[in-house]
């Protein structure tokens, strides 16, 4: 039933992983899909429910060995291929 | 139109786009927390429907009845879900 | 371990490469990005969260009104919820033997604005599975124990309201003063992982 993304109640993912006073990004590249996504949406390119609905179709396989922002990044190449936002948001 | 109070069970259902009605509270019986007011109904947003909107409330699954017997007996979930996705239960 | 460092490197040049494209395009600049995210973690903070938390403490007043309606309380004590998305904040109180939990289950929503970005945790598979079925093992891998008879409830925030927990005062700081009360505050506490 439903995507991949729907997790809730599901068993086997181990113990959680706690990171006492991790950084807000591990890496760079999060922190600029991060930003490239709130600019996205205020730039009304996208909605929320549009960009979760990228999430929630990559790849099962994929999703679930991705990370966070790995997933974002997917939907953000997505979105701008789909979208053409390239074209679209273009000055 | 749900009130406080009302008990609701979630639709059966399972759709190939987005929605916010998680596979684990699906066809489980509840009881109304709080009515939300209309919120931005996220099935439609995402299929491009921008300001799409629908009555939401916050309901209160005794974790019991989601999860079987082996569940917190002093244990429940609060969803917030949308009027679509409820029906009136006994 | 390799695999992490592999898919990092191998998205670093993916977004290389998507911030070339839409510079070129003249949409924004890697700076702005920058900017932009300086601009965030500067004012997405759990100061703020604990902010509303000490005032509740101490103003019984406040404390209702801030479980009543969490946005104009916010609105208050001059928080701005939600500079580019509407929000609906709801406060949800640990009282004795209640105790509160908040998750998204299906990505990973959570109140920035007052806790700040949340931690990786929060995000990963293991919690968003796990904290509906079993808070208490959730928890217990935070240090933190609950008697069996306290009642627990887990916020699943399916929709848009972002819920934040309001911890119980600890004992002993009756005459502690406001800011003493805010240093106290965690933001695990705020998420229900920790008592405060």
């Amino acid at each position: 039933m439903s995507r991949i993304h729907d997790i809730g109640g599901m068993h086997g993912f181990g113990p959680l992983a706690i990171e006492p006073g991790e950084p807000p990004f591990h890496h760079e590249w999060e922190a600029r899909v991060f930003a490239i996504n709130r600019f996205l949406l205020r730039a009304g390119a996208y909605n929320l429910d549009e960009f979760r609905d990228a999430l929630e179709r990559m790849p099962p396989e994929e999703y679930l060995g991705a990370s966070y922002y790995e997933r974002w990044l997917h939907a953000l190449e997505s979105l701008v291929e789909e979208r053409k936002l390239l074209d679209v948001l273009r000055r | 139109m749900f009130s406080v109070g009302d008990r609701v069970r979630t639709r059966l259902r399972n759709p190939a786009g987005h929605t916010r009605l998680p596979r684990y509270l699906v066809g489980r019986s509840g009881r109304i927390d709080t009515v939300l007011g209309t919120l931005p109904f996220s099935d439609r947003r995402a299929a491009g429907v921008r300001s799409a909107k629908e009555t939401a409330y916050t309901v209160r699954f005794a974790a019991e009845d989601v999860f079987g017997g082996d569940a917190d007996p002093r244990g429940s979930i609060c969803a917030d879900l949308f009027e679509s996705y409820l029906e009136a239960s006994e | 371990m390799s695999h992490v460092h592999e898919s990092s490197a191998g998205a670093s040049n993916r977004v290389k490469a998507l911030v070339a494209a839409f510079e070129a395009a003249n949409v924004f600049t890697e700076r702005e990005l920058d900017a932009a995210v300086e601009a965030f973690l500067a004012s997405a903070q759990p100061a703020n969260g604990a902010l509303l938390v000490a005032r509740a403490w101490v103003d019984g007043a406040f404390r209702a009104r801030l479980l009543a309606d969490g946005n104009a309380a916010a609105a208050e004590l001059g928080i701005d919820l939600a500079r580019w998305a509407p929000v609906k904040l709801r406060v949800v109180a640990n009282e004795p033997g209640r105790h509160n939990l908040i998750v998204c289950t299906l990505c990973s929503c959570y109140p920035l604005a007052l806790l700040g970005p949340s931690p990786s945790w929060y995000k990963s598979n293991a919690y968003r599975s796990r904290a509906v079925r079993d808070p208490r093992s959730v928890l217990a891998e935070f240090g933190t124990t609950l008697s069996d008879d306290t009642e627990i409830t887990v916020w699943d925030s399916t929709a848009e309201v972002r819920y934040m927990v309001l911890p119980q005062r600890p004992a002993g700081t009756e005459n502690a003063s406001e800011e003493e009360l805010r240093a106290l505050v965690t933001r695990n506490g705020m998420i229900g992982t920790a008592l405060v």
